[in-house]
């Protein structure tokens, strides 16, 4: 594993989903040597958790799946999952990094054949699905994972069960004696790309999320309404399994309050118009309502929100709502707030209710790193006094793939320039 | 043109500089949280978003003479839940107060709870369950205050049952003579409680 030679004419990016992707195969195609490092156990970030893209609606594993066989093809790029950056130091054109690698317990010589999954008893929280099932502690993250291998949980090792996984293994590939790694690597240049985590919807505590089990948020949706999610595509209640009849969105769940997240996180309105037209597809009896400050649908995007609304089945009322209470004997929720336009007092019952909620930026977290300048928010801010170090994506601002593949195209420039001006 | 409205920015400027927490409301954004959690929403003619939205309008009749500034009983929901930090209970007082200096006078029963109030914590230095609702059933007369204790003799009972209410008359506190100066001085301020 820690065969990787770099010098400081490479460039080493850190997080890969879409942003740290096409950062890597960017600079990687202008020649520059690259080593990519992601912490999951998969390539592609939070957008293979996703159902479709808006505006388009396309599944998002074909775009995934071009950029990988860039990669493949690609020698200057290596790359490593279940890798994080445990130290930085140095300066532009020469920093030392300390990468950390977790033991995956399943080497290359995987072939995806399930035995071990097969035999496997114990079971975790499945962390691709957010915990809304159940998976075996031997398994595959997702059906379409790059790269495509088996992971054994840790809670595996030293046990009977772990045995049994490396028994019914009958290629050798199963290994309960890897431990976690560190090796170091010298770069001229590293890219920023650890993109965000879904606001905690727990802290917003008037909705209940995590007390009502009918309160769920928009990427939980996201999995529910995939063929490979918990649910097999059905939206379905978490209470009763019964399909949504009646649904809503509360926008802006947690973000522009100053008791939760000040910003505005920039998609969440697009992926509840999208998430409106996943139900209305699937259920053309369902009725929908999106309940808003305001909607920010940019430039072109507000086609996609004029569309979703000549739907007659979805309404939009203009009200951040103030409460959410739950009917114990139905787990129907009763929704207050304010209707804005009209002044009237908004007392409305549903069945399942979404949870807009924002995103949070994965800022730099090693010890003893050098400083990269920070928003009031934790987004990073690339300062032309300080270059060498360069945050791409959705750790810059909360915005869609578009525009992080944009901005991870302009950091994977900055990067060379980084290494040319020495 | 037709559509054009008129808005007169004079009223919101009077309250911005003259009432206590006045431009506070400069930075509401009307997403009408505060309307949607006041517990008392009910019962006020403007809740707190729609009385923010009146003073932008220049309706200063409206916010002066509205129900819902006497109403709030300083429960702090909204406070706790704006999303722009807004101290909403605080410029409701604020227009309350500045209400009565402007000679507007709130509804009858209000105004004399409001009274009795204000005269008991500064007798007492505290408020006194049984004499409070007396005093205030009684201001208007035997007949309605005799049905307003019948009404309301079913939670006195209860609260007894509880020990939240003495049979005994409240006794002063310790020191009220300097709560009482306390209280001249913040009147002579201007930040006098609802009987100014
Ligand atoms: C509900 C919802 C729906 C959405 N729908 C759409 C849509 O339809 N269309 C659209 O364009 N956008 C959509 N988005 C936005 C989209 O998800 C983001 O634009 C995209 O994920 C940004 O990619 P990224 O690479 O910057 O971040 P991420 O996708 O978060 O990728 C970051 C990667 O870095 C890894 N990482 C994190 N920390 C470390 C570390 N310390 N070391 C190593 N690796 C690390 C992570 O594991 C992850 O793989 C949606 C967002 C939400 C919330
Ligand atoms: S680890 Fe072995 S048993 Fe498990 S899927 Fe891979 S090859 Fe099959
Ligand atoms: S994108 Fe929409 S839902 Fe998200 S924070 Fe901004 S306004 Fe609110
Ligand atoms: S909660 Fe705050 S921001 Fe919202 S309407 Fe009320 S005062 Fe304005
Ligand atoms: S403090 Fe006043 S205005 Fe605010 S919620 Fe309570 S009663 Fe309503």
């Amino acid at each position: 594993m820690a065969d990787v030679q770099t010098t400081n004419q490479s460039i080493l990016v850190v997080g890969g989903g879409m942003s740290g992707i096409t950062a890597a195969l960017e600079a990687a195609e202008a020649g520059y040597d690259v080593v990519l490092v992601e912490k999951n156990p998969y390539l592609g970030g939070r957008v293979t958790q996703l159902y479709q893209y808006f505006p388009k609606l396309c599944p998002p594993n074909c775009g995934l799946e071009i950029n990988f066989r860039r990669m493949r093809q690609n020698p200057k790029i290596r790359f490593f999952t279940m890798a994080e950056v445990a130290g930085i130091s140095g300066q532009e054109g020469d920093y030392d990094v300390t990468i950390k690698l977790s033991p995956r317990y399943v080497n290359e010589k995987c072939t995806c054949c399930g035995k071990c999954a097969e035999v496997c008893e114990v079971e975790i929280d499945n962390p691709f699905n957010y915990g809304m099932d159940k998976i075996k502690a031997a398994y595959l993250p997702h059906e379409f994972a790059f790269p495509m291998r088996y992971v054994l949980d840790p809670c595996l090792v030293g046990t009977d069960e772990g045995k049994k996984c490396l028994e019914a293994c009958e290629y050798g590939a199963v290994d309960l004696d890897m431990e976690e790694a560190t090796f170091d690597l010298r770069v001229g240049a590293i890219v920023w790309a650890a993109g965000w985590d879904p606001y905690d919807a727990a802290k917003v505590d008037y909705y209940g999320y995590g007390e009502y089990e009918n309160v769920i948020t928009n990427v939980m949706m996201e999995r529910l309404a995939s063929p490979n999610g918990p649910t097999e595509g059905k939206i379905v209640r978490p209470s009763d399994g019964k399909e949504v009849k009646n649904i809503a969105f509360i926008q802006c769940a947690g973000s522009r309050d100053e008791n939760y997240l000040p910003y505005c996180s920039g998609i969440c309105c697009l992926a509840s118009l999208k998430q409106t037209t996943y139900v209305r597809e699937l259920y053309p009896d369902c009725d929908v309502t999106v309940f808003f400050i305001d909607i920010r649908a940019l430039d072109r995007l507000e086609d996609f929100y004029t569309k979703v609304q000549e739907d007659e089945k979805v309404t939009f009322i203009k009200s951040k709502i103030a409460n959410i209470t739950e009917d114990e004997d139905t787990g129907d929720l009763l929704l207050e707030g304010e209707n804005t336009r009209t002044g009237e007092q908004i007392l409305m019952n549903f069945d399942l209710v979404v949870l807009a909620t924002g995103m949070v930026p994965n800022g730099i977290q090693v010890d003893g790193a050098p400083e990269v300048p920070c928003d009031e928010y934790g987004f990073l801010v690339n300062d032309p006094e300080k270059t060498g170090i360069y945050g791409v994506g959705c750790v810059r601002r909360p915005t869609d793939v578009a525009s992080s593949v944009q901005d991870a195209t302009a950091g994977a420039l900055k990067a060379i320039q980084s290494i040319a001006r020495r | 043109m037709e559509n054009m409205v008129n808005y007169d920015p004079s009223f919101a400027e009077e309250v911005f500089r003259d009432v206590d927490a006045g431009d506070e409301i400069k930075m509401c954004m009307n997403c009408g949280v505060c309307a949607g959690s006041c517990p008392l929403r009910e019962h006020m003619d403007y809740p707190p978003r729609q009385i923010f939205g009146l003073i932008r309008a220049g309706k200063r009749e409206e916010v002066l003479s509205s129900k819902a500034i006497m109403l709030c009983t300083s429960c702090y929901t909204c406070v706790v839940k704006c999303p722009r930090n807004i101290p909403v209970m605080d410029v409701m007082h604020g227009l309350a107060h500045y209400a009565l200096k402007q000679g507007y006078v709130p509804r009858k029963d209000t105004a004399s709870f409001g009274k009795e109030f204000w005269k008991q914590v500064y007798r007492l230095g505290r408020i006194d369950e049984k004499d409070l609702p007396r005093r205030v059933f009684f201001s208007g007369g035997l007949v309605e205050g005799i049905k307003a204790m019948l009404n309301f003799m079913d939670i006195g009972l209860r609260l007894m049952l509880h020990h939240r209410m003495k049979l005994l008359p409240e006794r002063k506190i310790k020191g009220v003579k300097s709560l009482q100066k306390m209280l001249d001085k913040a009147e002579g301020l201007g930040k006098g409680g609802a009987a100014a």
